[in-house]
């Protein structure tokens, strides 16, 4: 088990947030903690920056961290 | 006379105001908590979370306040958890096997003090089996983050905690320390941000995550050398030896942790001896720095059509309504939201106070 710290920039699409930065933090771990720290205007639409401990291995047992 | 604020049930109202983004206000020591008083007697049920309410050596204990780590905050504000409150946790104490004797000894006796002063049920006491080796990050955003070398160590003695007889747990980790860093002088000067906060958050996210029970974190370190500029917002971190104290305090009253999906831990009882408990549908508003509403809680609740309360609280985030498309009452501060969540509990259409009137 160990805790990594994760930076990932997200395209957002339309409809409710969590359930995408939740898609998109999940390739790499568990989502320990996280939040969105920017979001800039480009182009293809909004770019959401996300911030995030990550716990990779066998992790807490409970459903805090778990998709909706 | 009534001495409560409102004639109206109470409005349950989550107050959140993240750690390790430098707000402005609760981004110090404890400096929420006179936000979190005013919400309560407006609410008449606050749901906040340990970075309000921790002032180390000082704290403030209502009924009306929920004490509530911020993963399990989470969990409430995603539908997952129900609260249910309770008189008196048995609070164990979990401590870091890097800490050094004396500084280990300080903490103990803050738990004696409690028993004895305070009548709390501290114990048992149980040590890592090694350092749990605390790391210190910055983001590019600026916020503070951290972690552990060794997280599956503090998780064990979690467990060795809840098998002793535990129902919450203070855990104390030894935090890295440099008593002249930048961000160190930048923040006891009340312009910088709380370093350690980020890797608190972690810990305690870490072990209230596994062991759904009640936990919350205080770091362990050296007195600082004394700084007669020191901003009166950091100054509740200076008074002892330790940042304790709030900390049993808050866990010993703070709410059990209900899961509504799947088992019961303790079994049916613990719902069926309780009509007070608090369920994540009851939840009024939420309120939060305008800035930084992009955490899980906030974006939990607005996304259960929970009306969010967007307070002027400068940090280092812009992450807003608008930026994030959601609706949100925009208060100038707390005590202006402290009217908004009152007009709420009482039924008091907002618009209608706003002039010119539409």
């Amino acid at each position: 088990m160990k805790l990594a710290f994760l930076e990932l920039p997200l395209q957002r699409q339309s409809g409710p947030l969590v359930p995408q930065i939740l898609a998109a933090l999940a390739a790499h771990g568990q989502p320990l903690r996280w939040a969105i720290t920017a979001v800039r205007q480009e182009s293809q639409g909004a770019i959401l920056q996300i911030e995030a401990v990550m716990l990779q291995g066998s992790g807490p047992r409970s459903q805090a961290a778990s998709p909706p | 006379m009534n001495p409560a604020a409102s004639g109206a049930a109470p409005l349950p109202t989550l107050l959140v105001i993240p750690t390790g983004i430098g707000c402005e206000q609760g981004g110090y020591a404890g400096d929420g908590l006179p936000a979190a008083r005013l919400l309560a007697a407006a609410s008449g049920c606050l749901i906040t979370h340990p970075n309000v309410m921790n002032g180390a050596a000082l704290y403030w204990s209502d009924p009306r306040i929920h004490y509530v780590e911020g993963s399990a905050l989470n969990g409430f504000a995603r539908g997952d958890l129900a609260l249910q409150p309770r008189r008196l946790q048995r609070v164990g104490l979990l401590l870091d096997a890097g800490i050094e004797p004396e500084l280990r000894q300080r903490h103990l006796q803050v738990a004696d003090a409690c028993r004895a002063t305070l009548g709390l049920d501290i114990g048992p006491v149980v040590t890592t089996e090694m350092p749990l080796g605390v790391c210190l990050q910055r983001a590019a955003s600026g916020a503070s983050w951290g972690g552990l070398d060794r997280p599956e160590l503090l998780l064990r003695a979690g467990e060795q905690l809840v098998a002793e007889g535990a129902t919450a747990i203070a855990v104390v980790a030894r935090f890295p320390e440099d008593p002249h860093s930048e961000a160190l002088t930048a923040y006891r000067q009340g312009s910088g941000v709380d370093a350690l906060a980020g890797a608190e958050a972690v810990i305690s996210h870490l072990l209230s995550a596994h062991l759904a029970i009640p936990c919350a974190h205080a770091p362990a370190l050296s007195p600082l050398p004394l700084d007669p500029a020191l901003d009166p917002r950091a100054a509740g971190e200076e008074l002892g030896h330790t940042f304790l104290p709030c900390v049993l305090v808050g866990l010993s009253r703070a709410p059990d942790l209900v899961p509504l999906h799947g088992p019961i831990p303790g079994g049916s009882a613990v719902f069926g001896a309780h009509a007070q408990r608090l369920h994540p549908d009851q939840l009024g508003a939420v309120v939060a720095p305008a800035g930084a509403l992009g955490g899980e809680a906030v974006l939990r609740c607005a996304e259960r059509g929970v009306p969010v309360i967007a307070v002027h609280n400068p940090c280092l985030l812009e992450v807003s309504a608008d930026a994030l498309g959601l609706d949100a009452m925009a208060a100038r501060s707390y005590a202006e939201a402290a009217g908004m969540v009152l007009a709420l509990r009482e039924g008091v259409h907002l618009p209608s106070l706003q002039r010119p009137f539409h």
